[in-house]
């Protein structure tokens, strides 16, 4: 298997879902027209609702959903079951469900007078419909922020060369957003200045590094001095860990990739004999700066900081798909080899791992069904996008056959990105989570550069560009955490209308989760999540259609898959909290209060799905007996 | 069909690097005027919800500036919202 197969293969099957089946269901299902005058027409403000191209609204759908999600969520499962399942995934769930949740959540706002989906659902399904997805979209943003504060701490804290970028990134935010919107500078020259300034920084982190003579590496003037703020932060505790944790998965970011005999080395945050990760000061210390960072973007004015970070990430992410994707074209027809000689398209990663399907007493459980559909989320379908699709899209549409251009186009180009990290992290050779990412793209870009940019400084950019994605959604998550906490509780709790009561409130639920230590859980429970929340918007899409005498298959099949796979993934996910975790003997206690919440968390979403598909299935039945209004509301 | 202008290439990419880099910015900058320009209303038409904030002598005076406004802030006011508003 090579890079050039895996790009073949995604064309082929994207052009054939677009063209066969995406545009079949937008003309002979939805029968979007031209001639409909859409919300961003019939209720223009100059604001919300304002029509806009569908080349920009294309740019600012995909923008807006892909972010960190097709990527982690891929390493992951990459690693725990081979790249196969992950690609069959990645492939088929865009094709039947993925784009069918983008498009429709947009077109069925688009269809309700822009109406978010919590309004629709409370028209159409019921009216505590409303009130539990909110409950549902406060949960699922706390997964979300968990799951990534722990794998940017984990990487942080493992990876001298990584953090000064970041502080750069931080401070070149800042003067963007100075030049921009108080000096009133060309968009162009800042554009450079503080794009320049941040990819340099990014490239002098592994400036200097060298080998010793037993091939240990020996980091560069900025890692050292990384090195030496993480020393002295440990020194805090004369180096002893804090508490320990186990991941039963292996999938933390603190485990070493097994070497070529299968086996994983000992690290200073790892014991192979016992399997347990030390949680040292310094990762607290990361953990911590990262929600410093997300404080600022979470409370600055957003044109202050949390906008200019963005802006500069954008660019640097987009360079690195660039680059990485000419890189997976070139690789095997150019042959180009890395430095110990390996061809650089060639796949190192089995193709298929365990399955998972044995259950063993006191284990964790990693069946490849359900697991693997809640733990590559974004990049196959995701709730995400439905939300976002049916506010922030829906009232831009200009035409309705945008819709499908816009959204069903947006989340193919999402897939891609997936894809484009699939083939990363399977040829890399070594390290484990994001490592393995960044060394892949190190890869591809020394490819697709021809050689003319070493591996490290692609490596370099490879983990520059994952850090940057996962933290300009880290700041975005509590901004918009702080806002629903304070529409969810203000009323109650005054105190909590105040935002930074409410960011901190937010931010030590989130600290509460990562310190826990079972970051594979996190993300899994993430995932399922987010998968419940595509499933519910496709239970709207097809109770919407049912109401509207239209034929719901191309949604109901989707969303009855995904509903049943992802509450089986949460209530599996819980049972692992319970077995390895909560229960065991041994365990240290922020570990199993961590887990317990998990748990707890876990249940909330179970019940929260039940309620919801209860009250969808009533109001599919009510359609169907030939209903044209949503039930009354109590006291109406 | 529709009939939209056909647009080059390079101006398609254009529009699409800008919708991916810089569109939800600009998106942010009109709403941030638009709630100023909404409170400026309410401070000077509060006569219109039942608000005397201003003597009625200056509202009507200022009255001819603020008509283009008024359809639209109306609307924007009324229209029904929830945290996924807040959100995006």
């Amino acid at each position: 298997m090579n890079t050039l197969v895996v790009v073949i293969a995604a064309v082929v099957v994207i052009y054939l879902a677009y063209n066969f089946y995406a545009k079949r269901i937008d003309r002979d299902v939805i029968q979007a027209n031209d001639k409909k005058a859409t919300p961003a027409k019939m209720y223009m403000d100059g604001v919300d609702f304002m029509p806009a191209s569908r080349n920009v609204l294309y740019g600012y759908h995909f923008k807006s959903i892909a972010a960190a999600g097709p990527i982690v969520g891929v390493i992951t499962a990459a690693n725990l079951w081979g790249w196969l399942p992950a690609i069959l995934w990645l492939l088929i769930g865009v094709s039947f469900i993925g784009w069918a949740s983008d498009y429709s959540a947009i077109m069925v706002s688009v269809r309700n007078d822009g109406n978010s989906m919590s309004a629709i659902a409370h028209k159409l399904i019921a009216p505590r419909t409303r009130t539990i997805l909110f409950v549902f979209i406060f949960f699922y943003l706390l997964l979300v922020a968990g799951a990534f504060v722990g794998i940017l701490a984990a990487i942080l804290a493992a990876r001298p060369d990584v953090p000064f970028g970041i502080l750069m990134l931080a401070l070149m935010g800042l003067l963007a957003g100075q030049m921009l919107y108080k000096m009133k500078m060309n968009l162009v020259t800042v554009t450079a200045i503080v794009v320049i300034v941040t990819l340099a920084a990014m490239v002098l982190g592994p400036l200097g590094q060298t080998k010793d003579a037993n091939g240990k590496l020996v980091q560069g003037p900025v890692g050292q001095a990384t090195v030496a703020l993480n020393n002295a932060v440990n020194a805090v505790t004369g180096n002893a860990s804090l508490y320990s944790v186990v991941d039963p998965t292996n999938a933390d970011p603190r485990i070493p990739a097994p070497g070529a005999d299968g086996k994983r080395a000992s690290t200073a945050v790892y014991n192979a004999d016992t399997g347990e990760i030390k949680t040292m000061p310094s990762y607290l210390f990361w953990a911590l700066f990262l929600l410093v960072f997300s404080y600022l973007g979470a409370n600055l004015p957003i044109w202050r900081f949390a906008q200019p970070v963005n802006y500069i990430g954008f660019w640097i992410t987009l360079l690195t798909i660039l680059l990485s994707a000419v890189g997976a074209v070139l690789a095997p027809l150019t042959g180009i080899k890395d430095a110990s000689g390996a061809a650089i398209g060639a796949f190192a990663l089995p193709a298929l791992k365990d399955m998972g399907f044995a259950l063993k007493a006191g284990a964790a459980w990693q069946p490849i069904w359900p697991m693997l559909f809640v733990t590559i989320a974004c990049g196959a379908i995701s709730g995400w996008h439905a939300l976002f699709g049916s506010v922030g899209t829906a009232r831009q549409l200009e035409y309705e056959t945008d819709a499908l251009p816009v959204g069903g186009g947006a989340m193919f180009s999402e897939n891609t990105l997936a894809l484009l990290s699939l083939v990363a992290v399977s040829i890399a050779g070594a390290g484990g989570g994001g490592g393995r990412f960044a060394a892949g793209v190190g890869k591809l870009v020394f490819a697709g550069t021809f050689g003319a940019l070493p591996e490290a400084f692609g490596t370099a950019l490879g983990f520059g560009a994952f850090v940057v994605i996962v933290l300009t959604v880290v700041q975005l998550v509590f901004r918009v955490m702080r806002v629903t906490l304070t529409e969810w509780v203000g009323e109650a709790v005054p105190a909590v209308k105040n935002m930074h009561v409410s960011t901190i409130i937010s931010m030590v639920l989130t600290l509460a989760l990562v310190l826990s230590g079972t970051w594979v859980y996190l993300w899994q429970l993430f995932g399922a999540s987010n998968q419940l929340m595509a499933a519910l918007s496709l239970l709207l899409v097809t109770v919407w259609l049912k109401s509207e005498k239209r034929n719901p298959a191309y949604a109901l099949w989707p969303m009855l898959f995904m509903y049943i796979t992802t509450l089986a993934a949460t209530a599996v996910t819980a049972r692992n909290l319970y077995v390895t975790i909560a229960t065991k003997a041994g365990m240290a206690a922020v570990s199993v209060g961590g887990a317990w919440a998990m748990i707890l968390v876990s249940l909330l979403l179970i019940v929260a799905a039940l309620m919801i598909g209860y009250d969808g299935w009533k109001a599919y039945q009510r359609y169907g007996q030939g209903a044209t209004t949503a039930a009354p509301a109590p006291g109406d | 069909m529709s009939d939209r202008p056909r647009k080059s290439i390079f101006q398609n990419l254009k529009e699409i690097i800008y919708g991916m880099a810089a569109h939800d910015m600009s998106r942010y900058a009109v709403r941030t005027r638009a709630s100023m320009e909404h409170l400026f209303i309410l401070i000077t038409m509060g006569d219109l919800l039942g608000i005397p904030i201003l003597p009625p002598y200056y509202s009507l005076r200022l009255l001819p500036y603020v008509v283009p406004q008024i359809a639209t802030w109306k609307r924007r006011m009324l229209r029904e919202k929830d945290v996924s508003d807040a959100m995006f």
